[in-house]
């Protein structure tokens, strides 16, 4: 599996804030409500992490849990990638 | 049953297959059993098939080979048809499995399958004959699959009204049926709305060469995009679109240049008319045009969708919604929306599985060959502008073609 580093989704969840005329802070720490991450531009993410793998993400998986920061988006699509 | 024939008053019309022009009554005439089920080979087999059909009341279904697989071959034989492969070294026929009695002037269309395996349509040629009036003399472009309804309208038109020609291209002359259709004095052409953004994404000058005077769209949803732009370049002519179908005949037909029809043609009785009507988001058909067995309502498994004064049809009812978090969004819709844009040549809209929301909104796009580069963000704005925040597709892809199947449909 072609997988992405926490980087190159990092890189993906910019150019989807970038799309509607915003800005991801370099800090993992922003609150996604204060950058306006929300969960339609979560999704978006997904499917534009599948098209750089051309890997389907498992997401029935266990771990959809609260997402609140840049932070966790990483973390939570890494892991996915992995499972 | 049996339905009389008559001599069909267009045998005299011309009709140019293969840049070859003839009358109806002069093609060849090969000799086929009834009931047969005939896979031309080209459209000149399969003029003279229906050329058969109209003079002797053979009774036919008309395909082409590969619309018809080993299975449905097989189900035919059983059915009592005979099938005949028809192409220019002349018939050749394997009997049927179980023969019965023929049904003299007995037409039989294969319905797209579109929503499933093909099913046969019983009409005759008065049953697909939509248009009876006197017209003014046209010359008409073909360029549908044999057999299909679409054809079959157009072939019909031809042989029972006089006045009105036939210029009929073949698949691998479809990229460049204007040069075909200049040639030919062409000034009237009936396709589907997928069949005119190809012509007008390739070769728009070509296009505007063609003194067309009348211009058909049916057989897909058809967004005020396309009917714009065609009137651009025919600031002139009739512009009209139909909705028609194997089983409810041609049943709405406009003429003033907008997308959708009235909302005050619902629940209308007019003798002689189609009765239309919506249940639920579906529209709802009692045509005096519908095929055998399929009297009163039928539902045509079309979405449609009031907007103003206006009723849409914005797809197929198993594909235009898209739930996207509990919010449904039609892809009918959204499409019109991306073919707004001054840079799109064509769009399609699905629905893609997502995380969260279960599914959210995508497109295709083909940008037109002369516009401005176009980005994704530039359509997701476009969107944005436009739809609800959950409407607008996300992923964007750009493709160069604009894809057409030999239905001459994309399946937006």
């Amino acid at each position: 599996m072609n997988e992405l580093s926490r980087a190159q989704i990092r890189d993906l969840m910019a150019q989807v804030l970038a799309n509607q005329g915003k800005v991801l802070p370099d800090d993992d720490a922003a609150d996604l409500r204060e950058i306006g991450f929300r969960s339609l531009d979560f999704s978006e993410l997904a499917l534009r992490v599948e098209d750089e793998t051309g890997e389907e993400l498992n997401f029935d998986a266990p771990g959809l849990r609260r997402i609140a920061t840049v932070g966790d988006v990483l973390d939570f699509l890494g892991t996915l990638q992995r499972q | 049953m049996t339905i009389t024939t008559s001599t069909p008053a267009g045998l005299d019309n011309r009709v140019v297959v293969g840049g070859v022009a003839r009358t109806w009554r002069a093609l060849p005439a090969p000799a086929l059993p009834s009931p047969a089920a005939v896979l031309a080979a080209g459209s000149a087999d399969a003029l003279t098939a229906a050329r058969q059909h109209a003079v002797h009341g053979t009774e036919l279904l008309l395909s082409t080979a590969h619309r018809v697989d080993p299975a449905m071959r097989d189900e035919l034989r059983a059915a009592g048809f005979a099938l005949t492969t028809l192409d220019a070294d002349g018939p050749v026929t394997v009997p049927p499995a179980r023969p019965r009695p023929a049904e003299p002037g007995r037409l039989w269309l294969l319905t797209s399958g579109s929503t499933g395996r093909p099913k046969r349509v019983g009409h005759t040629l008065d049953s697909l004959t939509t248009v009876r009036g006197a017209q003014p003399s046209r010359t008409w472009l073909c360029p549908y699959a044999p057999g299909t309804y679409a054809w079959w309208q157009v072939v019909t038109l031809s042989l029972t009204q006089p006045g009105q020609h036939l210029v009929v291209v073949d698949p691998d002359e479809l990229d460049d049926w204007p040069a075909v259709a200049a040639a030919h004095g062409v000034d009237a052409a009936s396709g589907t709305p997928t069949f005119w953004r190809r012509t007008l994404h390739r070769d728009g000058a070509a296009l505007a060469r063609v003194p067309l005077r009348q211009l058909t769209l049916g057989g897909e949803p058809v967004d005020q995009a396309v009917l714009d732009q065609l009137r651009a370049v025919f600031p002139a002519a009739r512009i009209s679109w139909i909705y028609a179908s194997s089983e409810v005949g041609a049943s709405i037909v406009v003429h003033d240049g907008r997308a959708g029809f009235p909302v005050d043609w619902l629940d209308r009785e007019v003798p002689g008319r189609p009765r239309l009507a919506v249940d639920g988001d579906e529209l709802v058909v009692s045509s005096p045009y519908h095929g055998a067995g399929l009297a009163g309502p039928v539902r045509t498994g079309d979405r449609v969708q009031i907007v103003g004064d206006r009723v849409l049809i914005t797809g197929r009812l198993d594909s235009d919604e898209i739930n996207v978090g509990g919010s449904k969004v039609s892809a009918g819709l959204v499409r019109g929306v991306l073919t707004a844009h001054p840079g799109v040549a064509w769009a399609r809209v699905t629905g893609r599985r997502a995380p969260v929301l279960g599914r959210m909104v995508v497109a295709e796009v083909v940008p037109t060959p002369s516009g401005e580069p176009l980005d994704e963000a530039t359509l997701v704005r476009w969107c944005a502008d436009r739809l609800p925040e959950y409407a607008v597709p996300r992923r964007i892809r750009m493709f160069t073609e604009i894809p057409v199947k030999e239905t001459l449909k994309s399946d937006v």
